[in-house]
């Protein structure tokens, strides 16, 4: 059993660089925890897209994965999000519309950089705390968060906020967001790399910032592990039988050799680098495996969805398990 | 191959030889992760064998490559790199610089602020601080800003530029033009006070509806920190002035055919799909793509007359090479046989969506594929070794048999 189930908290945030799969994970805990009843709201930030695809693709499904009909998906545009929240505070519509349309609007809004991640976590804070008591507020909000660097931004926003303003509605409603994020029972992080020099070492970079923003220790995944086919001594058989074989089969089990070698070669470099980032793990790190497909595609989806639910939801011991 | 030698002279027509030989700006783009930084730092390898004096400017390496062409996080100087390993060398030179963000916003302040006093109050103010760190756009508008300092030197025969890591390929060239929006003297006029009467803190004054509006905002949002960025601007008012026009320099630098962009992708879904938006963006602003490097590309190397056999063919050619072997598992012939099929679908995906991207590139736009190398590329002999794909285009066989080089 894992210490903090990072599916039983409100609100998750997926962190990690480009590239690494972090939304398929996004996607994988909605999934998870649907299918074990929580309405699931999936967030989306600025520009991205790829995680509306997703679950677009796995609805269109024949037979579409169960519980995917209990998660919704929003995208939440750091300009909107603005303009919304400033209609609360200037409730009237006409001296609204003339803040909008006039040049020093947009000078202030770019002029502060921050401002739209601040107020995307601020929509975030209201969708998990904000809609309480309302029939269709989601249980389980998971943020499929921007590639580091900027995701990084959102999370330290309010804390920025919070200490760069005294007094005043800012400072508060900054302040109930970062207590948000800095409670771990309410809050996870998950936080996906592969096993790859540069992503580690962001993710090294990124598991220290988070613990300056004291945000709750995050759950590692290890995304798209390697597997050696086989051992050294059967690799050395392989390429030894390569050479005094002839004809197809010595150019078959030459490819092969090559190509286990390879795998070989990737287990061990992959291997590495996990041993370098448990160093800065303290609990077991989550060890996803790497497919091999044509395209990544729902069937791709859902097999990381099980062996992520393998690992944080597992069948009671006296269930017995199918294959 | 043998990385002590230098390449060999490519074939015309084939490869970015000509491609090289012909600019003197190269900027390679491409969304974050696809290996672009190894790819420029290659092709200033390349021209600087070939006889070139290059340099590379480069955002993010990974710490060994860095480390190997000897550039470091802090300093914003291009320094040498020794070309010992290649003695075969045609007396060219390679520099590698890195761009550190925060040290060319002060750098440019230093450069146009009127007095010392001046460039020091901008570099204390908050607002400043938290612009040259994190403002969107500010990194790719320093990348441009370098790039045209490089080129006025005069020093080299090649620049070729990294680009900073960005999710769309497109973004370091529509980044600095909005920084340059944010930066527009409509904008800046709010803040500053052009002839003394209509300053920010007058304007708020003067205008009690206006006035009214931004307290509110300022509450609303807490920035209090508006009053910094008036500072800011009227600080910086003096480097503005040649903002624009030194913007407009380095734009037209980049629509120059001196100068040629690269794509660096890699057969990637996500990737491919922004390529034909990509392209198209690109050729309306004058800067159309002039070659294509596919990265990371899967290959499972069957020799073309095993790509046909079925499972139960290569089951039994396996079985009987390895007959009377002693292997430590059960069915390893099975286990090589499944690895075997796994790379072989991987591959399949990559060469359809790579045939699928050609088409839409269109013919005359050069696509070079590097294989996936297992192993970091990082030290300066990998780098060449990187050659025999990018100078000259591989055939498919030409990759069969090499598809691995080691450092």
């Amino acid at each position: 059993m894992r210490e903090a189930d990072p599916l039983a908290r409100r609100l998750l945030f997926v962190v990690g660089k480009g590239g690494v799969g972090r939304t398929t994970i996004a996607v994988a805990t909605a999934l998870l925890a649907a299918r074990r009843g929580a309405r699931v709201l999936a967030v989306e930030t600025d520009g991205a897209a790829a995680l509306g695809r997703a679950l677009v693709v796995l609805r269109s499904q024949h037979h579409p994965p169960p519980g995917i009909e209990r998660v919704r998906h929003l995208v939440i545009e750091g300009q909107a999000a603005l303009e919304e929240y400033l209609g609360l505070i200037i409730p009237i519509r006409r001296v609204l519309r003339a803040v909008f349309e006039s040049g020093v609007y947009g000078a202030f809004v770019t002029a502060a950089p921050g401002l739209r991640e601040l107020m995307t976590v601020g929509k975030i804070w209201y969708e998990v705390e904000g809609r309480a008591g309302e029939a269709e507020a989601p249980d389980f909000v998971v943020v499929d968060a921007p590639a580091t660097g900027h995701g990084l931004q959102l999370l330290r926003m309010p804390q920025s906020a919070a200490e760069a303003f005294g007094v005043g509605l800012v400072r508060r409603e900054a302040q109930r967001i970062v207590n948000l994020l800095r409670d771990d029972s309410r809050t996870a992080v998950l936080a996906v790399t592969t096993a790859e020099e540069m992503p580690v070492s962001e993710t090294i970079e990124m598991l220290a910032t988070l613990k300056r923003l004291q945000m709750p220790t995050p759950t590692v995944v290890l995304n798209q592990v390697h597997r050696s086919p086989c051992s050294e001594a059967e690799l050395g058989v392989v390429e030894r039988a390569a050479q005094v074989a002839s004809g197809a089969s010595r150019m078959l089990l030459q490819t092969a050799a090559e190509l286990a070698r390879t795998e070989a070669r990737w287990a061990a470099s992959g291997e590495h680098q996990a041993e370098r980032l448990q160093e800065h793990v303290r609990g077991a790190i989550i060890r996803l495996p790497y497919l091999f497909s044509e395209e990544f595609g729902p069937i791709e989806q859902l097999k990381l969805t099980g062996a992520l639910g393998d690992v944080l939801c597992p069948p009671p011991a006296d269930v017995a398990r199918p294959l | 191959m043998n990385p002590d030698l230098p390449p060999a002279s490519p074939r015309r027509g084939g490869g970015l030889a000509d491609l090289l030989a012909g600019h003197r700006v190269l900027v390679c783009v491409g969304s974050g992760g696809v290996g672009k930084t190894t790819m420029a730092a290659s092709l200033a390898l390349a021209a600087a064998l070939s006889g070139s004096r290059a340099i590379v400017l480069t955002i993010d390496p990974a710490r060994r490559l860095a480390d190997s062409l000897g550039v470091g996080p802090i300093g914003n100087a291009p320094r040498p790199v020794p070309l010992d390993p290649f003695p075969n060398a045609k007396g060219g030179s390679l520099d590698a610089m890195m761009l550190d963000q925060k040290g060319s916003w002060d750098a440019l302040v230093e450069r146009h602020a009127p007095t010392p006093e001046i460039a020091a109050r901008i570099r204390k103010n908050p607002f400043y601080q938290q612009l040259s760190e994190t403002f969107a756009g500010s990194q790719e508008y320093m990348a441009v800003e370098q790039l045209g300092a490089l080129v006025a030197s005069g020093r080299w025969d090649l620049v070729v530029v990294d680009t900073p890591p960005s999710q769309h390929a497109i973004d370091f060239l529509e980044a600095p033009q909005r920084l340059l929006g944010f930066l527009d003297r409509q904008v800046v006029r709010w803040f500053v006070s052009p002839t003394g009467g209509f300053g920010w803190s007058a304007f708020q004054a003067m205008n009690r509806t206006a006035g009214f509006l931004l307290r509110r905002l300022e509450e609303a949002t807490g920035l209090a920190t508006l009053g910094q960025v008036g500072d800011f601007f009227n600080d910086m008012s003096g480097l503005f002035d040649g903002f624009e026009e030194r913007f407009h320099r380095v734009m037209g630098l980049l629509r120059d055919p001196a100068t040629a962009f690269l794509l660096v992708a890699s057969p990637d879904e996500q990737v491919l799909g922004q390529v034909e938006f990509l392209s198209g963006r690109m050729a309306a602003m004058e800067m159309p793509l002039k070659g294509v490097i596919m990265n990371r590309v899967h290959d499972a190397g069957l020799a073309p007359g095993l790509e046909r056999l079925g499972d139960a063919e290569r089951r039994d050619l396996l079985e009987a090479g390895l007959r009377g072997q002693q292997p430590d598992g059960e069915d390893l012939a099975g286990r090589l046989l499944a690895n075997l099929k796994a790379h072989q679908v991987r591959a399949r995906g990559d060469a359809l969506r790579i045939e699928n991207f050609r088409d839409d590139l269109g013919l005359d736009t050069p696509l070079l594929q590097v294989p996936e190398l297992d192993g970091d590329v990082h030290d300066l002999r990998s780098l060449a070794g990187l050659h025999r794909y990018l100078l000259a285009e591989a055939s498919a066989t030409e990759v069969d048999g090499d598809a691995q080089i080691r450092s």
